[in-house]
Parts: C-alpha cells; structure tokens; sequence
C-alpha cells in the first residue's frame, strides 16, 4: 500500500492493531476450541455425536462417558419450534409496519421491535420460567396433548411447563424482533416502481403484498437461517425453560437439553472430572460450526438477495 | 367524439406543494394523446392519478373530477378501475423473480382473465408479439428477465400491460432510459396497436420529436398547469403559447 505522507502510513499503522483484534479473538477462540476438544473426541469418536448417555464418573476416568445427541437434537427441536412460530409471524409483522402502520408511529413501532431485539435474555428467560411455562401448560400444551394426541409430536402430557416447547416459544418471541427487522427492511428495501407495477396489474394489497414478499424470498431466508443461528446458540432464557434433562423427546412437551445449556449447567462441575471439560469444549465446537454454517448460509443469501435490486 | 378521460379542474398537492395546480382537458379515445413537459412538471403524478397510484402516497390530496373510461375515478373501485388500465414506468421494471413468461402472465391471472393454460399461453403469446419483443424471447420464456437489454426489459412491461388487453394505457416516458434503437421500437409498438383501434394510448414524455412522431393530441404542461392542448399538428405548427414554442425549441426545461 502507498502512502502520499508520513503521517498517513503511521495513521495505518496505528489501526492495524485494532483491526487485527477480531481477527486474533477468532483464531485464538477457534484454536483453544479444538485442541481442548481432542481428547474427549479421540476417546470417543463418533459416539460422542452419536449417544446420549452423559456419565460422569467420580471413581474413574475410564468410566466416564460423555455424548451429546440429546442436547443437539434438543437445541434443533427447540430451534426449529421458535422458527416455525416465529416465521410466519415476523412476515405478518413486517408487512403491517410498512403497509398499515401510519407513517408518523412507523418509526416508533420499529425503534420498538429493534429494543425489543436488545433486551437482555435474561429478561425473556425470567418471563418464559414465570409467566409463559404455567400459560402454555395449562391452556396449550395439556389441551393439546390430550386432543391432538394423536399427532406424535403432541403425544405426551407435560408434567411441568419446563419443555421444548416452551423454550421454543420463548426462543420464538425473541428472534421475532431480529426476523421481522431484517424482513421489513427488505420489503422497503424494494424500489417503489416494483410496487406500482403490481398495483398497476390491478392487484389488492393481499396480492401485492404476497408479491413482495415473495420478491423477498432471498432475505426472507437469510432471515430464517440468521434466526435459526440466534435461536441454536441462545442460552440462558433456554436453560430456564428447557427444563435441562437428558433424553431424546419427540414429544415437544418433554423437558430436553440444548448444548449451550448443557454448557452453562455444567461447566461450574465440570473441573471434578477428567473428561467433562473436554466434552464441553467440543460441544462447543459443535455448536460453534452449527452457528457458522447458518450463519454463512444467511449471509450469503443476504448478499444475493442486494444485488437483485442494485442497478 | 367520446372520451377516454376527462380531467376537471384538477388539483393535486404533495408535502403541501402543488404539483398539479387547475387542469382541465379531455382524451379523445382511440387516439395518443401525449402530455409534455419539462422533468418536473408534474405529469408522472397526473397519469398516477387516472389510475389512483397516487393513493400509494398517503400525503397527497386530490381534488376536481376526474373520469376515465365513464367512471369517476374517486369513486370507482381503484382496483377493478386499475384492470381496465395498463401503465408502462420511466425504469423498465420487470419483476426479477418471476420468468418472461410469468411477468406478462401476471396482470391476467391476477384478474382471472383466462380459463386455461391454453388461453394464457396464446395471450401471452399475442402481447408479446404486440410488444414486438415475440421473436426475441420466444425460447427463453422460462427464464427471469434480468438477462434482457433495458430496451428489451421496457417491452417486456408493455407486454405485460398489454396483457390485460387495457383499454387505456398509461406510459410514464418509456424511453427516457432505454436505447435510441429500442426508443424507436417502442414508438412503433404504440403506433401499431393504436391503428388496430380499442385503445386509448396517454404517454407522458419530455422529448418534442418523440411527441411528434406519435402523438394525435398533445397537452403542454408547465410547473404544474396546463400550457396549451389541442391536436399535434396544430401544437407543433401553430402552437397558441410563446412558452410551448420555447419549449419545442428546447429552449425551457
């Protein structure tokens, strides 16, 4: 790189440091991931995605034995439940901001939904363990379970309001506020001429506004895939609600485990062991890679979807 | 004579500024009446009135009467209104996501305008070939637009507005983003289909010598009033106003 002035170069220089930071923290956090994942993974392979059994073992190493399915299927049952709830409902959202909302709340509806997106989870956590998980036992998930039983997925009563479900739920209300931004400012996003075009063809708003929204296909994805990586990766509101108890449920009104709950539970045990440590790193590094790979996916459709509309 | 549209004592105010200040004049049917005017002038917000496009911008108040096609258009329907009448943009705005074919086969299944697929590939077929595009996409059908030239993208959107078989359609200067080659295709496209008759064709232009070429009326309008109307041999040749002359002499813009 050429510098007209002294001055300019040390002014590089001088950023070089402080653009590198991120760069490192990644490299550093990636690499203490996977050297402190081997020696779990070495002892058990595959088996450690592949079981569900979590033995820690005080009498000796060699009875340890740690696998993750149930907390991996648990974070992408969960995760998919929030999605399900929270998809149609962000679209919905989305639309009745930009279209209905007059144009002097607009922006207080969406500074509203954008705080909404920064509350602390915690808070969320709280409402879901209190508020949300006796509601939705009492009138959801019991009614449910005893007339849709039928349905594997609602095939079993809840015992308490700490389920897959409710942490579904929970999980739901807090990507909506991230899902429905990213799909409105997509539907904004869209040139007025496309909008005209439509209502020139003699369209009513609910044709148009499918239209757009399905002009928005690319963004609505990538906001899907983004809220899928939030959800996967969402702790401690999930650790109150999940109920945090091994197992493969396909009922969604069974307590389960996700990793990053498994995580926060069991990292304050996990120096009495030899292996936990380990195990919980490489859960993490599971994690980790699920978050990337949604994450890349969403990105890129996200970046596809702006070059259709720049001319 | 009939009319397609009779405009009166228009006024429209956007942002508490008015665009059109007191318009009055009448659209022979079955003719090309073109309305020119300096950028700004407000002749995009007059043809977005007759289609009631301007309801997509809250802030705007409308007054005076005006009816297309036998209605009052404030007090027809805005949707079914908007059936009877095409509108081609300034950007060639194809939807990206749909194929050639989907794009010209909106507006008639939007509306229910065929029974079957048959009907619709032979309707798509006709307005293609209306646009004088046919020939240029027949064996891409499937696929989206965006491959297409500007010019080819302007025809694509008279395609698709032709497919509603209008019987008024609106052109918010179609060439001032296109080609010279394709402007010229495009003014044929309009000449061709207003010599076969049901069409009342109102285009909205900045350029004299496009509104000579096609026009059989022209209306002159000026910050927002109306200049001068009358048939475009007599507006050409005679016109009544000093300001339409200086404007045909390119000396206002």
């Amino acid at each position: 790189m050429r510098f007209p002035s002294r001055e300019d170069r040390m002014f590089f220089y001088m950023l070089l440091p402080f653009a590198g930071v991120v760069f490192i923290v990644f490299v550093l956090l990636f690499e203490v991931l996977i050297q402190n994942s081997v020696p779990v993974l070495l002892r058990e392979g595959l088996k450690f995605l592949t079981s569900s059994a979590w033995r820690p073992s005080e009498v000796s190493p060699d009875q340890e034995f740690y696998g993750i399915l149930s907390p991996l299927v648990g974070t992408l049952y969960s995760s998919l439940i929030a999605l399900i709830l929270a998809l149609p409902t962000s679209i919905a959202l989305a639309i009745f901001i930009n279209d209905y909302t007059p144009p002097q709340l607009r922006d207080h509806v969406t500074g509203l939904v954008d705080l909404m997106a920064g509350l602390p989870t915690v808070l969320y956590g709280l409402w879901g363990a209190f508020v949300l998980a006796p509601i939705l036992k009492t009138y959801i998930m019991t009614p449910l379970s005893l007339y849709l039983g039928f349905v594997p997925v609602f095939g079993c009563r809840p015992i308490t309001g700490f389920t897959v479900f409710t942490a579904g739920t929970v999980l739901s209300v807090m990507i909506l506020p991230f899902m429905t931004s990213m799909i409105r400012e997509s539907l904004a996003s869209i040139p007025r001429t496309y909008r005209e075009a439509v209502y020139s063809l003699g369209a009513t708003r609910y044709e148009a506004s499918r239209m757009l929204v399905s002009m928005t296909k690319p963004a609505v994805m990538a906001a899907t895939l983004l809220g899928f990586g939030r959800a996967a990766g969402e702790t401690i509101a999930v650790s109150m609600t999940i109920g945090n108890s091994f197992g493969l449920p396909l009922c969604m009104f069974e307590p389960s485990y996700t990793i990053s709950s498994l995580i926060a539970n069991q990292f304050a045990n996990a120096g009495f062991y030899h292996y936990m440590t380990s195990a919980l790193y490489a859960a993490g590094l599971f994690l980790l890679a699920t978050g990337l790979l949604l994450n890349s996916a969403g990105v890129y459709m996200l970046v596809k979807w702006r070059r259709t509309y720049r001319r | 004579m009939s009319y397609a549209v009779e405009v009166e004592n228009l006024r429209v105010r956007i942002g508490g500024f008015e665009v059109l200040r007191d318009l009055t004049f009448k659209v022979p049917e079955n003719t090309i009446f073109t309305v020119m005017g300096p950028s700004g002038s407000g002749k995009s917000t007059l043809l977005r009135v007759i289609n009631r496009l301007i309801d997509l911008i809250p802030e705007a108040e409308v007054s005076g009467r005006v009816v297309v096609l036998g209605r009052d258009v404030f007090k027809a329907d805005p949707y079914r209104l908007r059936t009877r009448i095409g509108m081609v943009f300034q950007t060639p705005n194809p939807f990206p996501h749909l194929s050639i074919y989907e794009n010209v086969a909106l507006g008639p299944k939007l509306n229910g305008l065929v029974k079957s697929k048959k009907e619709l590939d032979n309707l798509v077929r006709w307005a293609l070939e209306k646009a004088m595009l046919w020939e240029e996409v027949k064996d891409k059908l499937d696929v989206p637009p965006l491959g297409l030239s500007g010019g080819q993208q302007q025809r694509l959107c008279i395609a698709r507005a032709l497919a509603m078989r209008p019987e008024l359609l609106l052109l918010d200067e179609p060439t001032a983003n296109v080609d010279p080659i394709n402007a010229r295709k495009i003014e044929d496209v309009l000449i061709s289909f207003r010599r076969e008759g049901g069409v009342t064709i109102m285009m909205v232009t900045h350029s004299p010598p496009q509104a000579s070429r096609v026009s059989d009326y022209i209306a002159f309008i000026y910050m927002g009033q109306l200049v001068e109307v009358g048939p475009a041999d007599q507006v050409f040749v005679n016109p009544r106003n000093k300001l339409t002359e200086r404007f045909l002499r390119g000396e206002v813009s």
